[in-house]
């Protein structure tokens, strides 16, 4: 137990989000019989959820600078179609498509950014508005239809790495992507410890270091395993590349950033922020820009997946997204939250979803048990604060500010 | 340990090499394996059958997930049947979940017919056999069974009997009527629509018939998701804006939850009831059908149906190729899915006593008069 | 009621002891209060105050302390603050819990309605409530809504709800902390008019000046235990008695010693006018001018509302108000502040007044609060240096004696002193060329006062301009070398620290008067 609480920096329940996940995964395991962790499911599960996961990291900014989007799934849904549209219409290559698409979420952000951060209505307006516009504007482009998206387009949703090199029985890519992962995470703890050193900050043991050093190695290892196994032609989805991707990047800018100091100077207290000398309307601004690019990504990652974009793609994103960010610590009030904690939230609905759907329990008693979850959760970490106690997920933080993990495997 | 660096390399080089070492990489058994179309090898008693449904929006859903859970254990196998609730995303996640439980044969009400090609692929190429149930499911190759009922014959009944029941009330024309049409994501709405104007065009054309709101396309006349508030709204806006002195006659209504939406919505603005078609033998349509408000209804036996779906898992179980009796008229967009097709039957109160006669929960109502 | 010396005691708290997990709040602490007297209770930040008056009514319930409670010669079991109100014990705390959008009336009976049949008598409440507003000498009308009258005011309607409630004993904690001068002295005859009813007052209270004018007997408590109880008019009790008390030990000065170094006028303000932000018409800056030399600490006086903050935040790239004409001269050259970031970039910087509500993030930590004003210091492209911006906080830490565990302790934890000194390490990184300090030390103990007085005076040696702004007259002829004076929105003199006393002052700060 004290071992533990050393690896772990203090209390266990400190990581209660993690541990809940962990516990989630072998629990189906067991339940299923073993179905839960094969590769195709993981590669599924990733693929299922991926558009999810990328909604919350815009989310989880979006609610620290204190607003909220309502309209992402129906910026998605635009994004989507109008995509589709312009491939089939005007023959938009798909890389053309992409970028289109990229630019028209930042365009619609723009507009929602507009009236958030220069007219001064509150984000829930504006977006409870923008989800009707958009959702309509979507019906109209696409006559209420579905519009197919051509094959290559599809491999941003549905693709995977490609089989390079000799024949080892695993996929090469993945298994360097996996190997590059963790001689990165090695290499950063290293680093930081001889930073700390040099500070003459307090330093751990060696082997609490080298024990959490090996389990997160371990998790990596076998997840690597389980990607580079799948049926020949999957692999590691090309989606959780670009997830993998913003994970890092928005890690890194939400913490170790001016503009994201910004962001939860803003959310922690708005006047404190402006005078500081923070320009908090073009903070609000760039929050909701981003988040609208980033919806339009994963409406056209979730399309790609689906090979066609439909006029109800996206219906219910907007909660899936805001349950995830708050279950992984952020809060109501603005001013909290991490990009890891919303992705370690989005893992545990996303688990549950899957663990439920493979124990053929049906889509209203998960609707049930998510609710419980979610109310279950944020429950604990309110208790927790008002025990005094640090929230799990402010040490969540903490820790994986030191450790930004990338979600590779 | 005190060289990390190093400790931590060797470490992870020792772990890759472990595994190339054990040999559990992926076992290559390929995927075309067993042909899924063909069917020519059967598979075990009592395999798991998935049965992806769509959202709960109607009775027929509801009765279909019963049938299939009850015939599919009863024949022996392992059944799942889930609902979509939450939309086209979690029957996608439902769809890959089966295949990972090993379902054989994966039975598709989809909710977008056009939206399931990955997982419809992911299926196929884990040799699973897909079966599209009530509803096709477009642009994919991995679809090798359709079962339903004949549409575009729905339609036509749909039409016919709309001309009919105004003809009893009012012998001769001209007609004012409405059209409604189902959700333009259900590739089933456009061909009931289709079918139906196959038969009310050319009347339209010669004056017999009046739409008076105008609204003629199906585009105009669908109804988002199959809602019927969606419907019950447009009508009450049909009814302000142009029957406030002219007298509506008909409606052509896709469906029963509709006809309903759409009689209480007359009836709100204290209109005389119109003749409404409908379809699916819903309880409370039946009701009213012998209440005399709703005009007709379909006899799309939810059982028969189910019953059909349930008999081609058995032969596809044994190694036969089930019965189709269409192979030319659904093309996908991508290859003409072999289908059976049942014909349906047009119930209003004249056979309403008849056309149920057998079945175990509307038989007791219309004898019960 | 005719008892003044040898009246009976009214209030026993016997060696109170209260524990929170890991902190004896308090320790074997005696209060001995008479029928009718006015009691101060007073001590630093922390002492331990105001955990002794939510022992007292309820809030920390029976059995949750050790000791006892004997009122009114019985010793009583609170279990909540209905049963210690019952009892006739009311206390008004700090922030006033009255809710902006009701009445006068609606307040003063709220939780407490007048009822008949389960319906409020609404009649019944007018009677009393104009009743209870004569008592406490408020002339409003009893339907104005609370949100439309100052603070001074809605204490006396806290007053009134607690008469209302028919108390005996009544608790008040910083009641005056908020009020201008003339509100504080109207507050305070009306305690020594109730005191002449029979109604008893326990007071907390920062301003000793207060304290010795209206009450009977102090206690002071220090570090959680009560240290001695003084008889204000028996003991000749003065201010400087009153803080050997609470700190322990004697300060020789309520100033740390400074020589001025005065050099050449470098920041000048000229016809400065500025709008209320809302209400077109009204200026709350009207052509001001002042001028401030470098190594100058400049203290601006005035009442509450004259337009000191209002000023001070619209020279703060107009974080305040709408700009109407005015010019900034800084260095010779003329320059415009239109944004909070230009006015930092141009060596300004502004400690608020409200540090809660304006100055932290209460959710950061030290470090973060330290480097917020000036990331780019300790930042490249962009990218935040975390060593550095530890090492930053850490010197901080060390110069100003900031007293924390560790600089990634949150800011929420400090008291009002450390947080204060947190804010300033904050503007001092941005290393200003002029500080303004809006109310420097409100809310924050005499030893911390000490030690913030030192950092101001240290700032000036370095060469910087300082401006505080104060409503301690007593602080700002401490501390500045040249004083302003505005009332309603005007500068209407400035005095030397040589001739310059509280008369001459708050002559100059309520103009209008003298010249009607």
């Amino acid at each position: 137990m004290n071992a533990l609480k050393k690896i772990f920096g203090g209390d266990i329940r400190q990581f209660g989000m993690i541990f809940a996940l962990v516990a989630l995964i072998v629990f189906f395991q067991i339940m299923t019989g073993g179905i839960t962790l094969t590769p195709e499911n993981v590669i599924s599960l990733f693929n299922g959820n991926s558009y999810i996961l990328i909604l919350a990291i815009g989310m989880v900014l979006v609610i620290i600078a204190g607003h909220i989007d309502l309209s992402v799934g129906s910026v998605a849904a635009f994004v989507g179609i109008a995509v589709a549209l312009a491939m089939r219409d005007w023959g938009f290559p798909s890389w053309m498509g992409v970028v289109y698409g990229l630019l028209l979420g930042a365009l619609v952000g723009a507009w929602q950014g507009f009236w958030v951060a220069k007219v001064g209505i509150p984000a829930f307006i504006v977006t409870l508005a923008g989800m009707l516009l958009f959702r309509g504007l979507n019906q109209l482009l696409g006559k209420s239809n579905s519009v197919p998206v051509p094959g290559d387009f599809q491999n941003i949703g549905a693709g995977y790495l490609p089989e390079i090199g000799p024949d080892t029985g695993y996929n090469n890519l993945t298994l360097l992507l996996g190997i590059v992962a963790i001689v990165a995470i090695v290499w950063g703890e290293l680093r930081r410890r001889k930073a700390s050193i040099a500070l003459g900050a307090e330093v751990e043991e060696t082997w609490v270091m080298v024990t959490r050093l090996v389990l997160i190695c371990g998790a990596l290892l076998y997840a690597t395993y389980l990607f580079a196994t799948g049926r020949p032609g999957t692999s590691f989805p090309i989606s959780g590349i670009i997830l993998a991707a913003l994970v890092l990047v928005y890690g890194f800018i939400s913490s170790r950033t001016v503009i994201g100091r910004h962001v939860y100077a803003v959310g922690g207290n708005k006047h404190a922020a402006e005078l500081s000398g923070v320009q908090a309307k073009r903070v609000d601004f760039l929050v909701m820009m981003n988040m609208s690019i980033l919806a339009g990504l994963a409406g056209m990652i979730f399309v790609a997946r689906s090979t066609a974009s439909g006029p109800f793609d996206g219906v219910g994103w907007e909660l899936d997204a805001i349950a995830a960010v708050f279950i992984g610590g952020a809060a109501v009030s603005g001013g909290v939250g991490t990009v890891m904690g919303s992705i370690v939230g989005g893992l545990v609905m996303a688990v549950l979803n899957n663990g439920l759907q493979l124990l053929g329990v049906g889509s209203d008693w998960t609707q049930i048990f998510k609710g419980l979850v979610l109310l279950a959760a944020v429950a604990f970490d309110v208790y927790n604060k008002s025990q005094g106690k640090p929230s799990i997920i402010g040490l969540l933080l903490k820790n994986f500010q030191k450790t930004p993990e990338p979600q590779a495997a | 340990m005190r060289m990390f660096g190093k400790a931590g390399k060797a470490a992870a080089v020792a772990a890759i090499a472990a595994l190339a070492l054990t040999g559990c990489g992926r076992a290559e058994t390929g995927s075309a394996a067993s042909g899924g179309a063909s069917g020519a090898t059967g598979f075990a008693k009592d395999s798991l059958i998935g049965v992806a449904l769509p959202q709960k929006t109607s009775e027929n859903w509801v009765l279909a997930e019963k049938l299939f859970n009850d015939g599919l254990s009863g024949a022996g196998f392992k059944a799942d049947v889930q609902f979509a609730n939450g939309g086209v995303s979690d029957q996608q996640n439902q769809i890959t979940s089966m295949i990972t439980k090993g379902a054989k044969v994966i039975v598709v009400g989809a909710i977008d017919g056009s939206q399931l090609g990955t997982q419809l692929k992911q299926a196929k190429d884990a040799g699973a056999v897909v079966i599209a149930y009530d509803r096709l499911v477009k642009n994919t190759n991995a679809v090798d069974y359709y079962v339903a009922y004949d549409n575009f014959k729905v339609g036509e009944l749909q039409g016919q009997a709309l001309l009919d029941g105004m003809k009893a009330k009012k012998p001769s024309g001209p007609y004012n009527v409405e059209l409604f049409a189902g959700s333009p994501d259900d590739a089933n709405a456009k061909v009931f629509f289709d079918g139906a104007m196959s038969v009310l065009q050319p009347k339209i054309d010669d004056g017999t018939l009046k739409v008076v709101s105008g609204q003629k396309t199906f585009e105009q006349a669908v109804t988002q998701g199959w809602k019927a508030e969606n419907a019950q709204k447009r009508m009450d806006t049909i009814l302000a804006g142009n029957y406030g002195s002219a007298t509506l006659d008909g409606v052509l209504s896709p469906n029963d939850t509709l006809a309903r939406a759409i009689i209480t919505s007359v009836k709100a603005a204290g209109k005389p009831i119109p003749v409404v078609t409908g379809q699916d033998s819903e309880v409370e349509s039946v009701k009213s059908i012998m209440a005399g408000e709703q005009y007709s209804t379909i006899n799309k036996d939810t059982r028969k149906l189910v019953e059909h779906a349930i008999q081609m898992v058995q032969d596809l179980q044994s190694g036969k190729t089930p019965e189709i009796n269409d192979d030319k008229s659904y093309n996908n967009g991508v290859k003409v899915v072999p289908a059976f097709l049942l014909p349906p039957v047009i119930v209003t109160k004249a056979n309403v006593g008849t056309a149920y006669a057998g079945d175990p929960v509307l038989g007791p109502i219309t004898q019960g008069k | 009621m005719s008892e003044t010396t040898t009246a009976p005691t009214i209030l026993e708290m016997r060696s109170i002891t209260k524990e929170f997990p890991g902190v004896k709040a308090l320790s074997e602490v005696n209060l001995l209060v008479k029928v009718g007297e006015v009691h101060a209770i007073c001590g630093e930040n922390g002492a331990g105050k105001s955990t002794l008056m939510k022992v007292l009514s309820g809030v920390y319930p029976f059995g949750s302390y050790q000791g006892d409670i004997v009122y009114q010669n019985e010793v009583q079991q609170f279990r909540d603050i209905r049963a210690s109100e019952a009892a006739g014990i009311v206390i008004i705390h700090q922030e006033l819990a009255l809710i902006p959008e009701l009445s006068i009336m609606e307040n003063i009976f709220l939780g407490n309605e007048p009822t008949r049949f389960g319906v409020i008598n609404w009649a019944e409440a007018r009677r009393r409530s104009i009743d209870l507003l004569a008592r406490v000498g408020l002339a409003e009308d009893p339907d104005t809504p609370i949100k439309e009258i100052g603070v001074g005011k809605q204490q006396l309607v806290e007053i009134a709800k607690a008469l209302n409630k028919s108390v005996k004993l009544l608790i008040l904690d910083e009641p005056t902390a908020a009020l201008n001068e003339n509100d504080s002295q109207h507050l305070l005859d009306l305690l020594l008019g109730l005191k002449g009813k029979g109604i008893t007052s326990i007071m907390i209270s920062h301003k000793l000046n207060e304290i010795e004018q209206i009450s009977d007997s102090i206690t002071i408590i220090r570090d959680g235990k009560s240290i001695e109880t003084l008889d204000v008019k028996g003991d000749g009790v003065d201010e400087d008695r009153i803080i050997r008390g609470m700190v322990g030990r004697s300060l020789e000065s309520r100033f740390p010693d400074h020589t001025p170094a005065i050099g050449e006028t470098f920041f000048e303000v000229k016809d400065w006018t500025v709008a209320h932000p809302q209400v077109e018409d009204r200026m709350v800056c009207k052509g001001s001018e002042f001028f401030v030399r470098r190594g100058e600490i400049v203290g601006f006086a005035g009442l509450m509302g004259a337009g000191r903050t209002e000023l001070a935040r619209s020279l703060f790239g107009r974080s305040y108000g709408r700009y109407i004409s005015g010019h900034i001269i800084k260095d010779g050259k003329e320059i415009t502040l239109k944004t909070v970031r230009q006015a930092i970039d141009h060596g300004l910087g502004y400690v608020t007044e409200d540090r809660k509500a304006l100055g932290l993030n209460l959710l950061d930590d030290i470090k973060t609060t330290t480097v917020a004003a000036n990331l780019k210091g300790v930042s490249k492209h962009f990218v935040v240096n975390e060593d550095q911006e530890f090492q930053v906080a850490e010197d901080y830490r060390k110069s100003l004696r900031t007293k924390t565990p560790t600089v990634e302790e949150g800011v929420a934890k400090l008291s009002g002193g450390n947080q204060q000194k947190v804010v300033l390490a904050k503007w001092m990184f941005t290393d200003p060329d002029l500080l303004i300090l809006d109310e420097p030390t409100r809310g924050i103990d005499v030893g911390a006062k000490y030690e913030i007085y030192g950092i101001i005076q240290k700032l000036a040696a370095q060469g910087k301009g300082v401006i505080v702004i104060s409503s301690e007259l007593p602080e700002l002829l401490g501390l500045s070398d040249r004083i302003y004076t505005i009332f309603e929105g005007s500068i209407t003199g400035v005095l030397d620290k040589a001739e310059a006393d509280q008369e001459n002052l708050m002559k100059l700060m309520t103009a209008k008067r003298q010249a009607a």
